[in-house]
């Protein structure tokens, strides 16, 4: 925070005026469209410097193409994901697992978590997965013909299926949704309020299931082993803490980008509404074109990338939502398809760090998607209300009112 | 067609199993198995669909195996064969 916004290194005519958090179209607005904006980008060098890229104001280099990206995604000895971003919020120093580790101790805790979440795993709880977005589908249709997507669908929905992944009561849902808000997009007071908060309540289930397993992941952490060894109560609450904030609203809100967009082309509600087996290609089409999560690493030694001056200590910059866009990658990156075959997107991460929750979260977007077309008819935004997006460290959307008759 | 199977590269995001669950088999963490996968001529267009779908290139076709393939991607930079 006490850097200078520009350090020393940083060719002058390398640094642009450009920030996730106050450019154009990031600020929180009525219809705001952010990934747009950011598709901008594309016009621009593949590197550049922002004096102002990350919550604290500190700057980072930019990386715009997908193939750059995956090379600073992949050399994790020169690109390291060890900063410690939630812990240093408290002025502590431990890492949040996997996450904030690199390989090799990051492969070890992924071989641990790994089969917990994989395709298989997530195929048994589809029952519970479509079941669960019945309910709430129904409850709305009996109540009325408008509702607010977010409130009413998206979020308990989402947040519901992790807390019972997790072995969680559903009773304080908002208490957990109100704790990663104020993480993710609050001022740094509330900021470290919640990451207190989130961290006390993480160690204290880890403690109460130490004493008395209950066969949900919590009892899983703390009677694991990894290199012959249980893992430390640091490790646990590195574990519970990144999974309670990764999971948490990152798949509501893919459903509140989908379902917002779906409302405004109504050729695509069609598509999918009359033929409902292309929700899955579908969804990652919308994935794409409305990531949502900046990936940052923080450069280990000096090094040129492609003439940018990286100097140890430097962060870099891998925004999904900027690769995602790239032309060089995807025809017309700007045209949503939802047709768009050989979708290599990278919502989801590339290389080692390739999102955990990745095979639930599609799963969950993609039932999601057919229950609320199959049962809710023709909708469209409700005239005089406005989807109210951010842009970020993680894009937002944080009302979709829909109606329908 | 052959597809060659750079195991290594699999970060597991089973987008090739999506695809084609009876050609790309996964492991108990949902990674590839090792090994390449040898694809018979009926399964070839989801077979290709599945390896392109690889977003960490782990999935090589192997283009010398057959003419069979090449005709395949021909038709494909055509707009052809979908
Ligand atoms: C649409 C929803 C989601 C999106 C777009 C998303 C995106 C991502 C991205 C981009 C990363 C890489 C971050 C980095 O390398 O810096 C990541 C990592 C991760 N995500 Fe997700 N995620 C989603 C849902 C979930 C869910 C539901 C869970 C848990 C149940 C989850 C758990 C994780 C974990 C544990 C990691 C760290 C993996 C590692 O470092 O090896 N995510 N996610
Ligand atoms: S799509 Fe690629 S990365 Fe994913 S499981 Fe298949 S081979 Fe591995």
């Amino acid at each position: 925070m006490a850097c200078k916004p520009v350090p020393d290194h940083v060719p002058p005519e390398m640094v642009k005026d450009f920030s996730l958090f106050t450019s154009p179209g990031m600020e929180r607005m009525p219809n705001g469209d952010p990934h747009a904006a950011v598709a901008c980008l594309h016009d621009a060098p593949p590197i550049f410097y922002s004096p102002n890229n990350t919550r604290d104001g500190r700057g980072t280099w930019v990386i715009t193409r997908a193939k750059d990206q995956r090379r600073v995604l992949q050399d994790t000895a020169t690109f390291s994901s060890h900063r410690s971003i939630f812990a240093s919020a408290l002025g502590e120093n431990w890492p949040m697992i996997p996450l904030e580790l690199d390989p090799p101790a990051h492969g070890v805790f992924r071989s641990l978590l790994n089969p917990l979440f994989s395709p298989k795993r997530v195929m048994v709880l589809e029952p519970v997965i479509r079941e669960r977005a019945i309910t709430l589908i129904d409850r709305i249709l009996a109540a009325s013909t408008s509702c607010d997507v977010m409130k009413d669908f998206a979020f308990p929905f989402a947040v519901s299926i992790f807390l019972g992944f997790l072995g969680l009561s559903d009773k304080e849902r908002d208490t957990f949704v109100g704790w990663g808000r104020d993480l993710l997009h609050g001022e740094n007071v509330k900021r470290t309020a919640a990451a207190l908060a989130i961290v006390g309540f993480i160690d204290e289930l880890a403690a109460m299931r130490r004493k008395e397993p209950a066969g949900d992941f919590m009892s899983f952490a703390v009677g694991a082993q990894v290199n012959g060894r249980p893992l430390t109560d640091e490790e646990v609450r590195g574990i519970g803490v990144l999974l309670f904030v990764a999971g948490l609203d990152t798949v509501a809100t893919a459903i509140g980008f989908d379902l917002a967009h779906l409302a405004r082309n109504l050729k695509d509600q069609q598509l999918l509404r009359s033929e409902p087996d292309r929700i899955g290609l579908a969804s990652e089409e919308l994935l794409r074109a409305y990531s949502t999560v900046q990936m940052i690493r923080v450069a280990t030694k000096d090094i040129d990338f492609d003439g940018a001056p990286i100097r140890k200590g430097d962060y870099i910059s891998c925004a999904t939502m900027i690769a995602n866009r790239d032309p060089e990658e995807f025809d017309c990156p700007n045209t949503i398809d939802l047709a768009r075959e050989d979708n290599r997107h990278t919502a989801f991460a590339h290389g080692p760090h390739r999102c955990l929750g990745s095979h639930l979260a599609r799963r969950e977007i993609v039932i999601g998607l057919e229950e609320w077309l199959s049962r809710i008819p023709d909708f469209r935004i409700k005239g005089g209300t406005a989807p109210i997006t951010f842009g970020g460290h993680v894009f937002g959307i944080e009302n979709l009112i829909l109606e329908w008759s | 067609m052959r597809i060659i199977v750079h195991k290594n590269k699999c970060q597991g995001h089973a987008r090739c199993w999506a695809q084609a669950p009876d050609i790309f088999n996964l492991d108990d963490e949902g990674y590839i198995l090792p090994g390449d996968i040898e694809v018979a001529e009926r399964d070839e267009l989801l077979a290709s669909r599945g390896a392109r779908s690889c977003p960490e290139r782990a999935l090589e076709i192997d283009a010398t195996a057959d003419a069979l393939l090449t005709r395949l991607l021909f038709n494909q930079a055509c707009g052809g064969v979908k």
